[in-house]
């Protein structure tokens, strides 16, 4: 983790109507680091995710990403979702794909995209398919590369809509709780990619109910409240010493 | 009866007649079936876009207007319109079939906007949200992902749609076009003879339907065998 903030959320807010989830959240994100945000269903946590890259356009305040401000409507956000991988709680695999293709759909397009030279685009078409085959022999699922979603378990489709983010070569992943929907058994194996990731210095923001992982991984725990960040701070500090009432209670049902 | 009609049939040449007729009601319903599912998808497509955008917020003012308008009004007096209003306009460069094939085809389009939208709507939403947060456009994931996945929930009601279309066209006759109903009333009207004629009607357009049925359900098949 190096002191170079990534991505930096300032009194972001959002509003459903007269709801109002987000209250203003500031949040600095350094690169490399891994962000675990807790807290309980309803309190704004998969929002605040899915406000990062503007799949909820934000009421109010700045998202701060290369420079640009991701919450201003003028940016083209399509650049920038490149850089930021998510993953979802459904997987969302694209069902009409094979698992290969799930991978290589979007840099192949956008490669079409910003391509014209005909041999260069052929010799890049090649590379992200070699890519793809790579990613998959690297969670164990390279035979599978011709099927289609609809034959993997919960577990293999997490897996694969991990490493079809990576393929991006994003600067940052967002995960949106991405083994609440798995059965049991399945959860260890996506959490064992997550921290492989982890390792290998990605920069991560995690909204999960798995708090043990988060102990074990974060190098920060945030804990939203009522649509604002009320605690934040080491793993040891929030886990063992937590401050605010809300948190003490929280942790109490969890763990 | 049945000798007068095959006497009209084949002696004096009504084979001809029918022949042209039952071009002319193909070639009407699958142009029509076609143009309208070009305009019914681009209908669709402005209906479910996100409205942020003026331009998006416009066009879809104006779809529902071309909606209203031709789910509004008769099909027959569409068809007078464009022929003796509209075709004029244009120099008479368009013939009854043109006309024919153009109103069916907005005509359709109108109501297959519904039918796209409902299936573009079946398709679960964590599909394109999926599509977006990779980065493509909004454009892009509905033409690769969502599109595509939601062809196999639209065929049912686009075969029926083609169905209403060749079983409507029998009202082109109002602009002087011969097609099948039109070819075995004039065989009717020259021998004074309407039983055999017109049940021989009946049956061709039931044979038609019949035919498009099948084929309709062969494609549903194929469609429900590549994906799951």
């Amino acid at each position: 983790m190096s002191d170079e903030v990534l991505l930096s959320v300032k009194g972001l807010k959002k509003n459903f109507g007269n709801l109002a989830v987000l209250k203003g959240v500031d949040l600095d994100v350094h690169k490399g680091e891994k962000i675990v945000i807790i807290g309980a269903s309803g309190c704004g946590k998969s929002t605040f995710l899915r406000c990062i890259n503007c799949l909820e356009d934000p009421s109010d305040g700045a998202i701060m990403f290369e420079g640009e401000n991701l919450a201003d409507m003028s940016v083209d956000i399509n650049i920038h979702r490149q850089k930021i991988g998510m993953v979802f709680q459904q997987f969302n695999l694209f069902n009409n794909y094979t698992i290969l293709d799930n991978i290589m759909l979007v840099p192949l397009t956008v490669a079409k995209k910003n391509i014209k030279n005909r041999k260069l685009l052929s010799e890049k078409k090649i590379e992200i398919e070699e890519k793809a085959h790579s990613l998959l022999k690297r969670i164990g699922l390279d035979d599978k590369a011709l099927c289609y979603p609809s034959v993997l378990s919960g577990g293999q489709k997490q897996r694969v809509a991990i490493v079809r983010a990576l393929a991006m070569e994003p600067k940052v992943m967002l995960f949106d709780e991405p083994t609440s929907a798995l059965d049991p058994e399945m959860v260890g194996e996506v959490l064992n990619l997550m921290k492989d990731l982890a390792t290998s210095g990605m920069t991560m923001l995690i909204v999960t109910h798995e708090m043990s992982f988060a102990r074990q991984v974060a190098d920060r725990v945030v804990f939203m409240d009522d649509g604002k960040i009320a605690e934040e701070g080491s793993p040891e500090n929030i886990f063992d010493n937590p401050v605010n009432a809300h948190l003490q209670s929280f942790l109490k049902k969890v763990l | 009866m049945w000798n007068v009609f095959s006497n009209q049939l084949i002696a004096k040449g009504g084979y001809k007649l029918i022949l042209t007729g039952l071009v002319s009601t193909l070639e009407i319903a699958i142009a029509g079936l076609l143009i309208g599912f070009v305009f019914g998808a681009i209908l669709a497509f402005i209906k479910v876009a996100p409205k942020y955008k003026r331009g998006i917020r416009i066009l879809s003012r104006i779809a529902d207007v071309y909606i209203a308008l031709f789910r509004g009004t008769p099909i027959v007096v569409q068809l007078l319109i464009g022929y003796f209003v509209i075709a004029p306009l244009l120099g008479g460069l368009v013939n009854g079939i043109a006309v024919s094939i153009a109103v069916f085809g907005l005509n359709s389009g109108a109501y297959m906007s519904e039918m796209i939208r409902g299936g573009i709507l079946s398709v679960d939403p964590g599909q394109l949200e999926a599509g977006r947060a990779l980065g493509l456009t909004f454009t892009q994931a509905m033409l690769k992902i969502v599109l595509p996945q939601s062809v196999k929930n639209i065929l049912p009601s686009l075969g029926n749609e083609f169905i209403s279309l060749i079983k409507e066209t029998s009202v082109v006759s109002f602009i002087a076009v011969v097609d099948l109903t039109k070819a075995y009333k004039t065989m009717a009207d020259a021998t004074y003879e309407y039983i055999v004629p017109y049940l021989m009607l009946a049956l061709t357009y039931l044979i038609l339907v019949m035919i498009v049925t099948f084929i309709m359900n062969d494609i549903e098949r194929r469609f429900k065998k590549n994906e799951r």
